[in-house]
């Protein structure tokens, strides 16, 4: 057993570090020691991410008036979030500028031009830790992705 | 590119009208590429005649583009209910 090896066990047993850490310092440990790249064996990248965006509106049953409320369930693949983003490039100068002034009137601040189709995955990729949850009146709205 | 819709569920209850309907989406593909083809010469000639303005090319990615939302398409659900009226729309 290496000395890298020993002090890293020492620091689990001290409870300097967690099971996890110890982990991946051996096997960065181990990685040096064959010669191979020393860097971190991470877990495998979770293969798809995310499918759906998904929109609930559902009847907030704390409500007395909960029984008029709307109910609403909607599911779009994020494939056609993707087409629709590069759709948005063959939208022409004039028609962007009046959007954006339409936004600009409205209070959002936002340039239609600077959705790029390469931030694409980014930006799907982000969306995968969002979630919004919103409790209004007889109402609970939730966007979130699956 | 995904592969296209198969079929499209559509159902809407009201008041006054109450139906649903299975739209057989794959009967439908073979129907608009016979209409692509037969139109295909017109196209050509309308996006040549459209290329030193710039708007040919557009022309082609907005065909290519709405081929390409259809095909985004499957798995597509929206439920829409109230007390009085619900609308069902899913696209498999």
């Amino acid at each position: 057993m290496t000395e890298n090896k020993k002090k890293i066990l020492e620091m689990l047993a001290d409870k300097k570090i967690s099971i996890d850490d110890a982990y991946r310092l051996l096997n960065v440990v181990d990685a040096g020691e064959s010669g191979q790249e020393s860097t971190p064996k991470t877990e495998p990248e979770i293969k798809g991410g995310p499918r759906y965006l998904r929109v609930t509106v559902l009847p907030n049953a704390d409500h007395e008036d909960a029984a008029r409320a709307d109910r609403v369930n909607v599911r779009v693949p994020m494939s056609l979030i993707r087409a629709g983003i590069k759709l948005t490039s063959l939208i022409p100068p004039e028609a962007m500028d009046k959007m954006n002034s339409a936004l600009h009137d409205k209070g959002i601040n936002f340039d239609m031009r600077s959705v790029k189709s390469e931030d694409i995955e980014d930006l799907i990729a982000a969306l995968g830790d969002m979630e919004v949850d919103v409790e209004s009146g007889r109402e609970k709205i939730k966007v979130f992705v699956e | 590119m995904n592969r296209p819709p198969m079929l499209m569920h559509l159902k809407i209850k009201g008041e006054n009208a109450n139906f649903g309907l299975w739209l057989p989406l794959f009967l439908l593909i073979p129907l608009a590429l016979a209409v692509l083809i037969v139109l295909s010469p017109l196209i050509l000639i309308g996006v040549l005649a459209l290329w030193p303005s710039g708007w040919g090319k557009k022309a082609v990615l907005v065909l290519w583009a709405a081929i390409v939302s259809f095909c985004s398409m499957r798995g597509l659900k929206v439920d829409v209910k109230n007390r009085r009226e619900s609308v069902y729309i899913s696209v498999v």
